[in-house]
């Protein structure tokens, strides 16, 4: 805040603008979380790690952070095969047909994520429509068990992340020339090439930001997983609210938040580093 | 040289209810460089894509060489695409763009060092291969598309308005650089392009198009001279149009009555007809001495134009009616005015005639 005079004037007056989100921000998601990091060093007899020991050294515990890891990467990556050509639909459709592309990509999101779980269990129960059709189909002679699986888990959670998948390439594949594969067809690039040397890399922008944004809610999921599986898969949101609403152990869950933030973080960043590393690539 | 090296015949193309091609034929030489002139919408571009493979046409054959492409996909063809606003990809240096279809033939990138390097060289960028292409002027990156294009030599080249993201003073050089290099490669080229005045710098001959066919199809000097149609005239050049009716014809010549007086044409007209005569400005001359060969008429000076190079003077017609003459001189004699009554004339045989 103290920055010289000179510097200050460089700094542009439009950034002012951004005070009042900022402060917004820092009274109720800085300093709660600020005080949250502290409640996870804080025991009896002053500060201490064992919160964290508790949750790194338990098996029980490592197991979460592993299939809540599992849950995330299986719920990006089908986003990613799911989003990424529905985004090249969506850029390259026009009129009438845009439109109704969008509503079907984007409506969804005005439903809330309860509805949507809950709509997901009516289609996956054992008398739901997904058994009854497949049953007068002749395809199953008997209901199969869905809900409650880790199927309906990943097909749950990727409908709830899929938005946030696509909006990103959208973005970036809609600014893409689409002559360039054209260029690159009368070169003599297979599709294959074209897809592989000319459209991958230049949507791959869109995919990083995607990447980044689905992974870090997926990893924070608690609605979807309560509801399509229920404490038979255990994440790291749930055992947190867990800790925080049942067992009062604020220590805990303080430590497994603190670990699910730096997990999120670390792939954020990560992201961003890789982002700008193939802007530069293209830049200079 | 093959004569009939590129041939499309009875191409057409519809996009929903617009026809964009009907039964269109084109023959071209091998080396030689045939332009597409056209305003938008006439089917040039359509044309240029069906023999790149990017479209296919709904009927019809291409060949090239003796060879039917007319199933391949695009990258099957080897033929070279010079795009408007060039497409290069804009992830790649200027050495990877040029490089591309080498790498997208299989040839390794130690085989393909020598052809970029001799491929930058023939457009003179040999210094600025590892620069992204985003760093490059619109001339330096019609250089990259041109060398990204012959690279692979390819068996015909197509440029889709080349120059036009170019302004007025470097088109004008890179028209005639563009022209030579293609020479020295001896490549056959199509140019489409919606400028007259390219479509005459660049090609041995023109193909002026009109909706979705060929009109006229030959060298400039013929379709600058002798256009085929007033749609071709309008399109090519400037020109005086006066209407008239035919008062007499014999032996191939027709008089022609006009606001500015009988004039006389080569051409074969009935007598009675509505017919449009039409001069090039540059044609014309002021008060020219008594010959038999000239057309000699009088008007009233309206307006005198300066134009650095040429002054442009418009006469109105000593009768009532809007035909004006447009003549253009090298040099202005002196005392000049507008109002003043002068007689201009032209020569009969540069006199067109077309029914109105």
């Amino acid at each position: 805040m103290m920055a010289p005079a000179s510097k200050a004037q460089k700094l542009d007056p439009l950034a002012y603008l951004a005070l009042p989100g900022l402060i917004f921000m820092a009274l109720v998601f800085l300093a709660p979380l600020l005080l949250m990091l502290w409640s996870s060093i804080r025991g009896a007899d002053g500060f201490t790690l064992s919160g964290y020991a508790r949750v790194l050294g338990d098996d029980y515990y490592i197991q979460v952070i592993g299939q809540t890891l599992q849950l995330a990467l299986i719920t990006t990556a089908g986003a990613l095969i799911l989003g990424y050509p529905a985004a090249f639909a969506l850029a390259r459709a026009k009129g009438w047909r845009q439109v109704v592309l969008f509503a079907l990509v984007f409506l969804p999101l005005t439903v809330s994520i309860i509805v949507k779980s809950f709509g997901w269990g009516i289609v996956l129960r054992r008398d739901g429509i997904l058994n009854w059709l497949m049953l007068n189909l002749g395809l199953i002679e008997r209901p199969i068990r869905m809900i409650f699986t880790e199927f309906a888990l990943y097909a749950g959670m990727i409908n709830v992340f899929l938005p946030f998948m696509v909006l990103p390439i959208y973005s970036v594949v809609r600014m893409m020339d689409p002559r360039l594969p054209d260029a690159a067809a009368t070169l003599g690039a297979s599709p294959w090439f074209r897809f592989t040397r000319v459209t991958l890399p230049l949507s791959l922008p869109g995919v990083v930001a995607g990447v980044s944004i689905v992974f870090s809610l997926a990893v924070a999921a608690y609605v979807t997983p309560s509801l399509l599986m229920g404490d038979r898969y255990m994440t790291m949101s749930m055992v947190m609210a867990k800790a925080f609403l049942n067992l009062r152990d604020w220590q805990l869950g303080a430590a497994m938040a603190a670990v699910l933030m730096t997990l999120a973080v670390v792939v954020v960043i990560g992201a961003a580093i890789l982002q700008r590393r193939l802007g530069t690539a293209k830049g200079s | 040289m093959q004569p009939d090296y590129l041939v499309v015949s009875g191409a057409d193309k519809r996009f929903g209810a617009a026809t964009v091609l009907r039964d269109l034929s084109l023959s071209v030489a091998q080396g030689e460089f045939v332009s597409l002139l056209g305003p938008s919408g006439c089917g040039k571009t359509t044309l240029l894509r069906c023999i790149a493979g990017l479209l296919h046409p709904d009927r019809g054959r291409i060949t090239v060489g003796g060879r039917d492409i007319t199933a391949l996909a695009a990258h099957q063809r080897n033929v070279g695409v010079v795009f408007q606003n060039y497409a290069l990809f804009p992830h790649l240096t200027v050495a990877e763009n040029i490089a591309f279809g080498l790498r997208a033939r299989g040839i390794s990138k130690a085989e393909a060092g020598p052809r970029v390097a001799e491929a930058l060289a023939l457009v003179r960028m040999e210094v600025h291969g590892d620069k992204p292409v985003t760093a490059l002027s619109g001339g330096q990156q019609q250089r990259v598309a041109v060398a990204r294009a012959l690279v692979v030599r390819p068996s015909l080249l197509l440029l889709d308005e080349p120059f036009s993201a170019l302004d007025r003073k470097l088109r004008e050089t890179m028209q005639v650089e563009l022209k030579q290099l293609l020479r020295e490669v001896g490549i056959t080229a199509i140019f489409v392009t919606h400028d007259q005045e390219e479509a005459l710098v660049v090609s041995d001959r023109v193909a002026v198009m009109n909706a979705g066919q060929i009109e006229q199809l030959t060298d400039p000097v013929t379709l600058y001279h002798a256009p085929a149609s007033l749609y071709v005239l309008d399109f090519v050049g400037q020109s005086t149009k006066l209407s008239g009716k035919v008062l007499s014809s014999s032996d191939g010549m027709i008089e022609v009555q006009t606001a500015f007086g009988v004039l006389r044409a080569p051409a074969s007209f009935m007598p009675g007809s509505s017919v449009a005569v039409a001069v090039r400005p540059e044609a014309m001359v002021l008060a020219p001495e008594a010959d038999a060969a000239l057309n000699t008429l009088r008007g009233q000076i309206s307006d005198i134009s300066f134009l650095g190079s040429r002054t442009q003077i418009h006469l109105n017609a000593p009768a009532e009616g809007e035909d004006r003459v447009i003549l253009e001189l090298s040099r202005l004699p002196a005392g000049l005015a507008t109002g003043q009554e002068v007689s201009f004339g032209f020569r009969v045989t540069d006199t067109m005639a077309f029914l109105a």
